[in-house]
Order: C-alpha cells, then sequence, then structure tokens
C-alpha cells in the first residue's frame, strides 16, 4: 500500500521520533530489504547482531513489524508493517477522540496501550494505577510529552495542537481517580466497541503469511492438487472458512463483551456526564466480565480508530459546505451507524463476512438518541413558504446504492446520479408516525416550516418537533449534491461511503488546484474533468477566457502535473501548427502523485523538525534535565526560557501541519 | 432561348421564392426543382437552370455529395453587372458564398488561383465599389477576412456578446457574473441575521447552549467545564470563522422548488439592466452559470425535470449580494494540509532532497513560514 520513496522514508522518520534511533535503522534496513532475517538485517544495517535484536523487540512490542517463524527453517522472518509505522502519526487524534467519546480514563488507558504497544489486562490496569494514580504529574509529563507533539488536529488554536498539553493541565487536578472496577469498565468498553483489540499469535504473521498458511493447511485434504473447478471453489471456500474462524478468534472477546454489555456506552456516557464519575455505573458492570480475561493481551486497534476519525472529517466537510447544525446532526448519524462498522474499507479476504455490513442503516430515532441535547436543532435551516417547497423531492426515498464509477468517469457521478426506477417514491408521512398523533393532521405544514418561526406553533411535543427539525437537516443532507446520506427507506438512512469519500476528494483536489493555479485554473481542470478530451481552441469558449491566458494556465498546470496534453497529428508532417493538441485530465494519476506530495510534505516537516532541534541544542539539553522538567520558568534564565518557548512554539507549528497532512493521507487512502 | 423557356424560368424563380418564404436558409436539390411542379423534364431544367445561373440568380452549392442551388436576390444578382472584370466575379462570387462567415483571403487567393497583384486588385476595386469590406475575426485576429458589405460578420465570427472590438471583455464577464451570482444567492437562500442566532434557546434544552462561534470559544475557555463540554459533539464543531459577517445565509430545506432557474436568472439580468446595449439570450446566460459552476461557485439543484441553482457552501459565503465573485471576501477560502504547508506551493519541490541544494534544513520557505 505504500511503496514510495517518500512514503518510507516517512515511516522511518516517524519510527525515530517516537522510539528512537535504533528501531528506526532496523525498520529501514527492512523496508529496503524486504523480508529477512537477523543476519541479513546485521549486513543491510551495519549493526551488529545484538543491536539489530533489540531493535526487532521494540519494534515487535509495537506492533510495528511482522514475522514469520517456519517450522522447518532455522531463521525467523522479519517484514516491515509500514501502515502500522504511519499509524503512529495518528496516535494524537486517536487520544483525543478516545477522550470525546469516553472520557479521560479512557483516554488514559488508551495512552498506555499505545505507549506499551502491547499488553496483558492485568498487566495494564497494574500500570495504570501506577502511573497516572500515583504519582501523576511527574512521570505523566514526559511520557506523553512524547506523544504530545504528534497530536495535532487541525485547529489552528494553540491551545488544541498540544490537546493534553497545556489545557489538560486545569482538569487534571479536578479529574477524580476511578475505582478498580470503573477502569475494568471502561476498558470493557473500549473493547466492545473495537478501539482495544485481543492480539493472538496470528496478529504477528503478515496477512499474505496467514493466507499462505491457512492453504498449505487445506492443501493437505487434496493430497492429488486441484483439479477442475469444482475443487477449486471448494478449496476457496475451506480458506475463507478458516480464516473467518481465525479472524472470529481475534474478535471472540469483544463480541462477548458486546453481547453481555449491551454495548450502549452512548447512554452510560451520558449518565456519566451527569451524575459524575463516582455513581455512574454500578449496574452495568461490563468490568466484571473481563476477570476472567486478565491474561489476555491487548492493543490498539488501528482500524476502527480511522472509522471514527473518518466521521469527525466528514462532519467537517458537512459544517464546511452546509453548515454547523447540520454537522452536528450528521455527525450524530455517524456515530449511530458506526457501531456497525469495524473498518472503512473492506479488505479482501473478509469481503464474505463483512458483507452484512456493508450497508449498515440507522433509523431516525436511532440518530435522534445520537444527538446531543445542546444542539439546538431549530437553527441552520433557512424558512420558506409552504408553497414552494415540494415534499415528494425532499422526502424521495432511494432504494439502491449508487453505482461507485470509474474515477475517470468521476463526473458522470454528478450528472448521472443513477436515480432507478424508485424515482418517484418518497416518504409521504415524513414520519409522522412517530412523532405524535397530535399534530398528525396537518400533515401539509411539516417540511420547510421548521425554522425557530415555527416553534411552538402546532402545539405538539416538544421532542417530537425536535425530531422532525434535527429530520429536515437530514432531508438537506440527503438532497446535497455531495449525498452525505442516502434516505433508504421510510425512516431509514444510510451512507454510502466509497461514492461519498470519492467526491470528498475531488474537493480536496479542488481546493489543492485553487489554492495553486487560482479560480481559473479550477475552472479548466474542471471542464476537463466533465467533458474529457478538449482541443486547444474549444477551450477559450468555453471557460470564457482570453486564448493567451487560457494557454499560460494550462501550461503551468501541466508543467507542475495536473494536466496531460496528447498531440494528434492531422498530417505526416507533424508539424505544430498541422497537430491538434488535447488537454486531458487524468484524475487516478493525480491523486495518486498528490498523495505522494502529502508524504514528502510530512517528511520535510519532521526533517525541519530535526534541524531545528539541532538548532537550539543547547537549549534543549537543558530543559531535557530532570530537575529542569515541569519547572523551566523557574529554572532558567530568561532568555534561555524564551529561546525555548520558541522553539515549542516551531515544534508546535510543524507537528499541527502533519497532523493536518495527515487528514490528507485519510482521505486520499485510508478513509 | 425562346419565349416559352423563359417564361418557364421566370416561373421557376417565383417559385422557389415561393417555397424559401417558409424556410429561408434552404437550398434546391435537382430532385426538389422538379418537385415544384414547374417543368417535369430533366434536359428541359438543365436549359432553364443554366440561363439562371449565368444571370447569378442562382448560385450552385455543393450539397450532400451532389449540386445544389441556392436562391440568390435580383437586387443581389444585379451587383454581378456592376463587376467589370472575370477576375472581380470570381473573388466577388466567394465572398457572397461565403455569407457571414467571411471569406479569408488567403482561402481566397488559393481558390480563384490567381497572383497576388491581381488579387489585390480585383479586392481594392470591390472595395471601392463598397461590395465587401474587410473585418476580424475574434478566432484569429491576424487574418484578413473579406465580407459583403451589406451584411454584419456572424456571431461565431464576431464572439458573440463577450466581444468587443474583436477583445474578450473580461470586465464585462466579470461583473455578469457577479450580477448572475448575486441572483443566485439571493433566491436560494435564506438571509438569517446574527441576532436570531446568538438570541433565543428552545426551550428543549436544559442546558447551556454551545452551538455558534463565540459562546462555544468561551464555553471552551472557561475553566469549569460544562457537561457538554464533554460531550463528543465538540469534536465536530471546527473552529470559529476568522472572518464573522453580521448575518448569514443559511440553506433552504429539502425540497425547495424555487431555486433560480436559466430562464429565471435570464429575466433577472434583463430587470438589472446590467447588459442594456447587449441584450443576452438564454444561452449566453447559461454559459455564464456554467463558468460559475466549473468555478465551484453554484451548484446545480435537481427539481423535477426542472434544474435550478444554489451556491454552495452558502454559510461560508459573503452574505452581501454585491460582492463580485473575484474579490477576496466572497467566501472563507477552503484549505487543506497541502495547502498551507510550505511544500504544497514550493516552486522546487521537485527538487528538495535531503543532502541537496535544497533540503528542509535550509529551506528559506520554511524560514519565513516559522518565523
Amino acid at each position: 500500500m505504500l511503496g514510495t520513496k517518500s512514503a518510507a522514508e516517512l515511516c522511518v522518520l516517524l519510527i525515530d521520533e517516537l522510539y528512537g534511533q535504533l528501531p528506526s535503522r532496523v525498520f529501514a534496513a527492512l523496508l529496503a530489504r524486504g523480508r529477512s532475517n537477523v543476519g541479513k538485517l546485521v549486513q543491510q544495517s551495519s549493526l551488529n547482531p545484538k543491536q539489530v535484536r533489540h531493535g526487532l523487540v521494540v519494534l515487535i512490542q509495537q506492533n510495528l513489524i511482522f514475522y514469520h517463524t517456519d517450522p522447518d527453517a532455522p531463521h525467523s522472518l522479519y517484514e516491515a508493517n509500514p501502515s502500522a509505522a504511519y499509524n503512529l502519526v495518528r496516535v494524537g487524534k486517536i487520544l483525543d477522540m478516545v477522550e470525546n467519546q469516553y472520557g479521560r480514563t479512557a483516554k488514559l488507558l488508551v495512552h498506555d496501550v499505545i505507549l506499551l504497544g502491547q499488553i496483558e489486562i492485568a498487566e495494564l490496569v497494574r500500570h495504570y494505577k501506577h502511573e497516572h494514580c500515583a504519582q501523576k504529574k511527574d512521570s505523566d509529563g514526559e511520557v506523553e510529552a512524547g506523544h504530545n507533539g504528534i497530536n495535532g488536529d487541525d485547529h489552528t488554536n494553540p491551545n488544541h495542537i498540544n490537546g493534553n498539553g497545556t489545557a489538560s493541565s486545569a482538569t487534571e487536578d479536578e479529574y477524580a481517580e476511578p475505582e478498580d472496577e470503573e477502569v475494568y469498565d471502561i476498558l470493557a468498553q473500549l473493547i466492545a466497541s473495537g478501539f482495544i483489540e485481543s492480539v493472538t499469535a496470528s496478529t504477528f504473521q503478515s496477512p499474505e503469511d496467514l493466507r499462505t498458511g491457512v492453504e498449505q493447511e487445506v492443501m493437505k485434504d487434496f493430497p492429488n492438487g486441484l483439479r477442475g473447478a469444482k475443487q477449486t471453489n471448494e478449496f476457496d471456500t475451506m480458506v475463507m472458512d478458516e480464516l473467518k474462524s481465525i479472524h472470529g478468534e481475534r474478535t471472540a472477546l469483544k463480541r462477548k463483551l458486546q453481547d453481555r454489555l449491551d454495548y450502549e456506552p452512548n447512554i452510560k456516557r451520558r449518565k456519566l456526564t451527569n451524575c459524575g464519575w463516582a455513581n455512574g455505573f454500578v449496574a452495568t458492570g461490563g468490568g466484571s466480565l473481563l476477570d476472567e480475561e486478565f491474561d489476555t493481551m491487548i492493543r490498539l486497534n488501528h482500524d476502527k480508530c480511522i472509522v471514527e476519525l473518518r466521521n469527525q472529517k466528514l462532519a467537517e466537510h458537512v459544517e464546511d459546505i452546509i453548515g454547523d447544525t447540520t454537522a452536528q446532526v450528521y455527525g450524530a448519524l455517524l456515530r449511530a451507524l458506526s457501531k456497525k462498522i469495524s473498518r472503512c474499507r473492506v479488505s479482501g479476504i473478509l469481503s464474505n463476512e463483512e458483507a452484512d455490513f456493508l450497508e449498515p442503516r440507522v433509523s431516525t430515532d436511532d440518530v435522534f438518541e445520537h444527538l446531543s441535547p445542546s444542539v439546538d436543532v431549530s437553527f441552520g435551516i433557512g424558512t420558506a413558504s409552504e408553497d414552494t417547497i415540494d415534499i415528494r423531492y425532499a422526502e424521495k426515498i432511494r432504494r439502491d446504492p449508487p453505482q461507485l464509477q470509474d474515477p475517470s468517469f468521476q463526473d458522470g457521478l454528478q450528472e448521472g446520479d443513477v436515480v432507478v426506477a424508485s424515482d418517484d417514491e418518497y416518504d409521504e408521512t415524513g414520519e409522522l408516525t412517530n412523532g405524535a398523533a397530535v399534530n398528525g393532521s396537518r400533515r401539509g405544514s411539516k417540511p420547510g416550516q421548521n425554522g425557530t418561526k415555527v416553534k411552538g406553533e402546532d402545539g405538539g411535543p416538544l421532542s417530537s418537533q425536535r425530531l422532525r427539525q434535527m429530520r429536515q437537516h437530514l432531508l438537506i443532507l440527503a438532497e446535497s449534491k455531495q449525498q452525505f446520506v442516502r434516505h433508504c427507506g421510510a425512516g431509514q438512512w444510510t451512507v454510502d461511503f466509497g461514492p461519498l469519500l470519492q467526491r470528498v476528494r475531488f474537493i480536496e483536489l479542488d481546493t489543492m488546484i485553487e489554492e495553486s493555479f487560482g479560480r481559473q485554473g479550477l475552472r479548466l481542470t474542471r471542464i476537463l474533468r466533465e467533458k474529457g478530451k478538449i482541443d486547444d481552441k474549444t477551450l477559450p469558449t468555453m471557460a470564457l477566457m482570453r486564448k493567451p491566458d487560457v494557454h499560460v494556465k494550462m501550461a503551468e498546470m501541466e508543467m507542475a502535473g495536473f494536466l496531460d496534453v496528447q498531440e494528434v497529428p492531422r498530417d505526416n508532417n507533424r508539424a505544430a501548427n498541422r497537430t491538434m493538441f488535447f488537454w486531458f485530465f487524468d484524475e487516478e494519476r493525480t491523486l495518486r502523485r498528490i498523495l505522494d506530495s502529502t508524504y514528502k510534505s510530512m517528511v520535510r516537516c519532521l526533517e525541519r523538525l530535526e534541524v531545528e532541534r539541532r538548532r537550539r541544542k543547547n537549549v534543549l539539553s537543558v530543559t531535557e534535565r530532570r530537575d529542569v522538567q515541569g519547572k523551566e520558568k523557574d529554572m532558567l534564565r530568561s532568555d534561555v526560557y524564551s529561546e525555548w518557548l520558541e522553539f515549542l512554539e516551531v515544534e508546535k507549528k510543524l507537528l499541527g501541519q502533519i497532523g493536518r497532512m495527515d487528514d490528507l493521507v485519510a482521505i486520499l487512502r485510508d478513509y | 432561348m425562346d419565349e416559352q423557356t423563359s417564361l418557364l424560368k421566370t416561373q421557376l424563380y417565383a417559385a422557389c421564392e415561393d417555397a424559401l418564404t417558409r424556410d429561408p436558409d434552404r437550398v434546391f436539390t435537382q430532385n426538389e426543382l422538379m418537385g415544384l411542379d414547374v417543368v417535369q423534364d430533366a434536359k428541359m431544367l438543365l436549359q432553364l437552370i443554366i440561363p439562371l445561373q449565368k444571370e447569378k440568380l442562382f448560385a450552385p452549392v455543393q450539397f450532400e455529395g451532389g449540386t445544389a442551388w441556392r436562391l440568390r436576390s435580383e437586387a443581389e444578382a444585379a451587383k454581378y453587372k456592376l463587376l467589370t472584370s472575370h477576375d472581380q466575379v470570381l473573388v466577388y462570387d466567394i465572398i457572397d458564398t461565403a455569407g457571414s462567415e467571411g471569406a479569408w483571403q488567403q482561402d481566397i487567393k488559393r481558390r480563384v488561383n490567381l497572383q497576388d497583384n491581381a488579387l489585390r486588385k480585383a479586392l481594392k476595386e470591390l472595395e471601392t465599389k463598397r461590395l465587401i469590406a474587410q473585418f476580424t475575426t475574434v478566432e484569429n485576429i491576424s487574418k484578413k477576412m473579406w465580407i459583403k458589405a451589406n451584411i454584419k460578420p456572424s456571431a461565431r465570427t464576431t464572439g458573440g456578446p463577450w466581444y468587443t472590438d474583436q477583445y474578450l471583455d473580461e470586465a464585462f464577464i466579470m461583473v455578469l457574473q457577479g450580477v448572475v451570482m448575486s441572483l443566485i444567492k439571493d433566491r436560494g437562500s435564506y438571509l438569517s441575521h446574527g441576532d436570531r442566532q446568538s438570541g433565543s434557546m428552545s426551550p428543549v434544552l436544559p442546558k447551556k447552549g454551545v452551538i455558534n462561534g463565540a459562546t462555544s470559544e468561551a464555553a471552551l475557555k472557561s475553566k469549569k467545564r460544562s457537561a457538554d463540554a464533554m460531550s463528543k459533539e465538540d469534536v465536530v464543531s471546527v473552529p470559529p470563522p476568522k472572518k464573522v459577517w453580521k448575518t448569514v445565509r443559511l440553506p433552504l430545506p429539502a425540497g425547495y422548488v424555487d431555486y433560480p432557474t436559466t430562464e429565471a436568472i435570464t429575466a433577472g439580468i434583463k430587470e438589472s439592466g446590467v447588459a442594456k446595449g447587449q441584450p443576452l439570450k438564454q444561452e449566453h446566460v447559461q454559459e455564464l452559470i456554467d463558468v460559475l459552476v466549473w468555478d465551484n461557485c453554484v451548484e446545480e439543484v435537481k427539481m423535477g425535470d426542472r434544474i435550478g441553482y444554489r451556491a454552495v457552501r452558502i454559510t461560508k459565503q459573503n452574505p452581501s449580494l454585491s460582492v463580485r465573485p473575484d474579490s477576496e471576501d466572497f467566501w472563507e477560502p477552503r484549505g487543506n494540509g497541502l495547502t498551507t504547508v510550505p511544500c504544497g506551493r514550493c516552486p522546487v519541490f521537485e527538487l528538495c532532497e535531503e543532502g541537496g541544494p535544497v533540503w528542509a534544513g535550509g529551506c528559506e520557505y520554511f524560514d519565513q513560514w516559522l518565523a
């Protein structure tokens, strides 16, 4: 999945940043050589075997490599797991997200899990208590400093970039120490929702190894080899079953907890925030389940985290395109929906199993349940008189998902929309059945008439009015050009992530083109994307631009690699004036290039950070001292102190920027 | 030529003229001429056509593989009588058939195969007789083009309403785009005044609302966090916009059917009186709208089988109607990770390499950015 030079450099730098030089050198050697044993790594990295082994241990502990031990071969083979290495950049975001969803204890737990790589449950709890309950301040400070850095989300607000640095220190004092029981409870929740997964022996095998192993095992049942299509099919299903059972093994604990806990973190959380920590969940007691599982190894599950990060990003896009209130409603919908989603992209191996997860749906009530009571849904939509609203369009139901089109036809998505036969279908009732009978008779005035002006007018119960207003936001989302949700049945909503993300990718692409080449550049590329290849002469007329301007712009964009040109000679001479030039825009290639540029820019930011560190070496060497840490202001000379602050500013900026670029990578690659 | 032929000839011409009143651009093929019920016999028809052609009342044209004839009015045909030399006739013929598209001097030269001098002389004579005139086309300003003096160059050669004196009138287009944009904004969104936002809260809410810019910021900064501050929704709320407009435009409810269509916009432009000297047809307005769509300022909305337009990112747009799409504060610009890092706009990005002439440590763009 990675494979470019910049991506490899980035992984190495990230490991260097978090775990130091030794593991990063071993990892670099692994990336350069592919699968290798210790001996090969020694040759490649000019380290001695002992050092290499040390490095490998760190990497295994942090889940950054796969290994494979063949009983017949003398040496174990190691293989880099670049996507795991890349995920290091998201650590801060994940912590932020977990804190927002499950509270501070959960964040600290996840933090410890990340720090320790993989750990037994009992050990984790012990560690947790040791670290955060006893001598919270001291050890915590140092440990977090390492992670803080990467923590930037795209808030430019400085308080936010270092999420748990300055901002959290205030809350830390108020933060009551949780009881043992609660820690287990929260851990159980995290496992049940999939943020933390259990580790089995198979987790350390690369997917290919796993498959090969299973295939070899299954092959033993076919001593004569595979003959004909029937046997091949049989073989495939057997392999698939076997893989499924391995996957089932991995998620066994999760499912067990899910069943028993009824998996309602949200309701519980609400209870928590209202009643405070002490008496929050006496009854639920999911933690007791973990009693039998003390020796289970656990680690962070990035797949699930990415799903949650995707929700955030999509909600941000809604905020940008439609508005704030609608984004909150969308956030609620995504939260409800993502309970049923364990990963963003369906992996090839498990496609059958997850097929039923492909189109999870949520009901309006579900969304309502997840909507925070503090969101006032009556804002954010204008009012219009009744006769300008056509309920048939507003409530249109699309049962079938749009086809994810080949990227080269992308703009077809906008026109085609694949509105199939169900075009005329719409939700006639506007879901009044679950509103209230009280206002059932006034159906005509429902949609649209929901600004604040209508408030209280029809005297129904407030919650049903609120529900209706929230529905309006959902309908707007469904109607939007980007089709953030699909109204897939009366009271049922779903999100077609594939096509939606494709559109989001193009939004990012457009942003980038507009930023680099201005509105006119954007105009020209969008024309090309819509119309395909266009010859030199028609373009200016369509774009209403002067010919020379067009040529300058086009040449500029071609130099930057955004456009391509095809020459079609009209005769054999191939003279320039007898040749037609067709411009075109290769979307897929451009997206790939942008992805690589992003990796490269991230690498540059990290390199720059290293340079800045070297530049202020004398300051940093002082602040690194144990006796100085935490009391920099008192211990340092004022000019040194201000220089240190300056450096922190620079570090914040660079790491924050890396976080923003990671958002882009996630959109282009992971979501 | 006997009397009968000449009579038939006049009849044929009259019949053609008659047919032309229904379809002025029509050309006649041989079969169609036979079908006019003047002559039944092909040989006879030929005898009629030859003199008509000589009198320049019929002009032969190539049409769908065969020859066809275009009718020329008697007044036009009379002009040929003014021509004194054979060259002039040939040249004028070409320019005449070219019609409103005009003929390029090089083309004329190639087709009549005349010496440069002779051609120039013929053109000069025709010009002094006020039969032809020179003009330029927007498609290629340097070409010498000739057209009959009494007709105007076609829209294609003048470039339609967007051109003034062969130059694209960008200022005019920009003003019109502004008008279109304001029409779309005005009719396709709801203008909400700021006081409504921060003011009353729905009675449903027991808690302090944390919704809009100022309030939420205050809530975040306050030391004591409310229960809401713990809530997940904070994840979703993005930093408050840098520029806060007093009023804001809001999207209209789903199913709204009054988004302006092309017709409505055309009418709106007419009303506004911006393009008085240059009446705009619907297709021209459509061109303007298309450009706005490509610029990502406007999007199509399907309202049944009609297509309306609404502004994109309406809440991020400047609510004022007079702001033009090219101005700075048209809307809050969008950005992403790559546009804000110096590398995203670095001219030597490709050369940048650790240990190379350009590298992150010695990068002046980073210096500026981090300063």
